[in-house]
């Protein structure tokens, strides 16, 4: 499973960053949103990942079932690291709207008036 | 203990208020007002933690490794002063100088989510935590960039974010990397597990990179500066000065804060590469400025270039390279800000900030003359203001250290700073205005008193930290002793 899971992260990695190099603004903001997920998979993945262990602790549990528990803490990261990026995902795409309102274009290359000549 | 959470919440609190209230004048005193608690709050901490060495709290009384701690030693608390100062100066310059609509629609609002975000990093001593701070501060300076959709701020805006968001994207993989090898998220539990534990894991620990790698583009340091210059030149000048002041540092902070705690035990592989990073962030930022002809973008590389001589000091790792270090932070920040804050001014005259086009600024007002030549001088190093003593000690620092090289390389790009300083002294405020074809009759000149109440809060406070240098950098080298202690740091949190 771990394997699976590492082969997962490392395609949408390579898929994020391929879109992230795209010209289309849009394709840019979809990579960013891939690479946001692949992150969050390596905190899943990288706290231990167990077959069925729930991550809370049943009452009256005895010390051999704790033992079988997954870790809760990568979880609550990640759910926290979910609503940043749930966030990020709104703003990012209203930000998007509005340039393409002003500006008409979806074309990374028309992003040129404020580089350093 | 209330006294750490309250510099969060304080924020917090105004950003509820600014919900509440209307009147976009209400909401602009009632801001300058909680600036002004801020700075009181953190002079208090300021006071509180050079008495006692370290404060601690711990949220919600679960105990340190498990619970999320806030730590302020002597270094955090500094930085926590000097940006409430910045704070406070660029709250009352911006009740004039940004415009009506953006005050309206809620400026600072956002201006304080920036304040939380940073005094949150400042005082965080779970790395997770800081992650989350940084967001904090992040998600507030991307709507500052893009507040108001000029096309300018929104392309801006776009390359800022991308870069920022992938820099956040290294750090959370390296903490997720480092809790699945270490089983712990507080800095100080880390430090001691990775003072147990040797040379392990390994030379190459990929989180640690990640987290260089983040912080780095952060910082704005060589390979990784590109979103700065590209950015910071769109917004509003006032918020060009308050992530002058405040982001950047937030990184190199951070920085600092991980390279004395994790890296300093892999110091053979890391300290070259830091060194070469601030070497060559110093040299490149400077000499690409010199051929800009924008008086913001001169400024925005001139970050770049300074943020090095602080990352060299961190790379000497000496007593007296940190100290150094931190009061070259506390310096830059100030003067920075402030040569941002003259910039604005310029912006609000003439409405352009073309070196080309302007000129005659002295004539125009010579107190703001006189505010420039206080900030940019003291930036290039010019001794009774603080930059000199801030290059004095890093050159000192690096003789010391028996890198006399570097030292050389610092006072040569002293040099180019003096020169960009000059350019924009010359184009600006010296030379005949170039003659316009529709020539305006001279109005009245303009006064804008909340404005010049800001721009000379931070000159006072330039030219104060240049006449007592000695007593702050004795505080300097206190922090930095705590900063090099780390046993000490560990005891106390975790006892």
């Amino acid at each position: 499973m771990e394997l699976i899971l590492a082969i997962f992260i490392g395609l949408l990695y390579a898929a994020g960053v391929y879109l992230i190099l795209r010209r289309s603004i849009v394709k840019v903001i979809l990579g960013v949103l891939v690479l946001s997920n692949a992150t969050n998979l390596i905190i899943f993945l990288a706290g231990g990942i167990k077959r069925s262990g729930s991550a809370f602790v049943a009452e009256g549990a005895e010390k051999a079932q704790l033992t079988a528990m997954s870790d809760p803490l990568p979880q609550a990261l990640i759910l926290t690291a979910i609503v940043i990026g749930l966030g990020i995902a709104a703003y990012i795409l209203a930000l998007k709207y509005k340039y393409f309102e002003v500006t008409e274009t979806h074309d990374l290359d028309q992003l040129s008036k404020t580089d350093q000549k | 203990m209330i006294l750490l959470p309250s510099t969060i919440l304080i924020p917090f609190l105004f950003i509820i208020l600014a919900l509440l209230i209307k009147s976009s004048h209400k909401k602009s005193i009632i801001a300058i007002l909680f600036a002004t608690i801020n700075l009181l709050l953190t002079s208090y901490i300021l006071i509180q933690v050079n008495k006692s060495g370290m404060l601690k709290a711990q949220m919600g009384t679960w105990q340190a490794p498990f619970g999320i701690t806030l730590v302020a030693d002597r270094f955090s608390a500094f930085m926590l002063f000097i940006s409430a100062i910045i704070y406070l100066a660029v709250t009352i310059y911006s009740v004039q100088s940004v415009d009506k609509q953006r005050l309206k629609n809620n400026y600072f609002l956002f201006a304080f989510g920036i304040l939380m975000g940073v005094n949150g990093s400042f005082l965080a001593g779970d790395i997770f935590n800081l992650y989350v701070w940084f967001e904090v501060m992040l998600m507030a300076s991307f709507i500052l960039i893009s507040f108001g959709g000029e096309r300018a701020q929104l392309e801006g805006a776009i390359k800022y974010l991308i870069l920022n968001l992938i820099s956040s994207f290294f750090f959370v993989a390296g903490i997720g990397i480092l809790y699945g090898k270490m089983g712990s998220l507080n800095m100080a539990d880390l430090a001691q597990k990775f003072a147990q534990t040797g040379a392990f894991p390994s030379l190459f620990e990929p989180s640690l990179v990640l987290f260089v790698v983040g912080f780095a583009i952060k910082g704005a340091l060589f390979p990784f500066f590109f979103w700065l210059p590209a950015s910071y030149h769109t917004p509003p000048p006032a918020v060009t000065a308050l992530f002058a002041g405040l982001l950047t540092k937030v990184g190199i902070y951070s920085l600092i804060r991980i390279y004395t705690l994790f890296l300093y035990h892999y110091d053979y592989f890391w300290n070259p590469i830091i060194m070469w990073l601030g070497i060559l962030s110093m040299v490149i930022g400077v000499i690409t400025a010199t051929s800009q002809y924008d008086f913001r973008k001169i400024l925005s590389f001139h970050i770049i270039s300074q943020v090095g001589y602080v990352v060299i000091g961190l790379a000497f790792f000496t007593i007296s390279g940190l100290a150094a270090a931190i009061f070259f932070l506390g310096h830059n920040m100030i003067s920075k800000t402030n040569t941002f804050l003259v910039a604005g001014w310029v912006h609000k005259e003439k409405n352009t900030l073309n070196l080309k086009v302007l000129g005659e600024m002295f004539t125009k007002n010579t107190l703001w003359g006189v505010l420039f030549f206080i900030s940019a001088f003291s930036l290039a190093g010019l001794p009774p203001l603080s930059g000199f003593a801030a290059k004095y000690l890093i050159i000192k620092a690096g003789i010391e250290a028996d890198k006399t090289g570097i030292a050389l390389v610092a006072l040569f790009v002293g040099l180019f700073t003096l020169f960009s300083m000059i350019k924009i002294w010359l184009e600006v405020f010296w030379k005949n205005a170039p003659k316009d074809e529709n020539e305006e009759t001279p109005e009245k000149p303009k006064s804008y008193p909340f404005m010049l109440t800001g721009s000379i809060m931070l000159a006072v406070s330039i030219i104060v930290m240049g006449i007592f240098a000695g007593p702050i950098y004795t505080f300097c080298e206190e922090a930095a002793r705590n900063l090099l202690n780390v046993q000490e740091y560990i005891k106390f949190v975790l006892g």
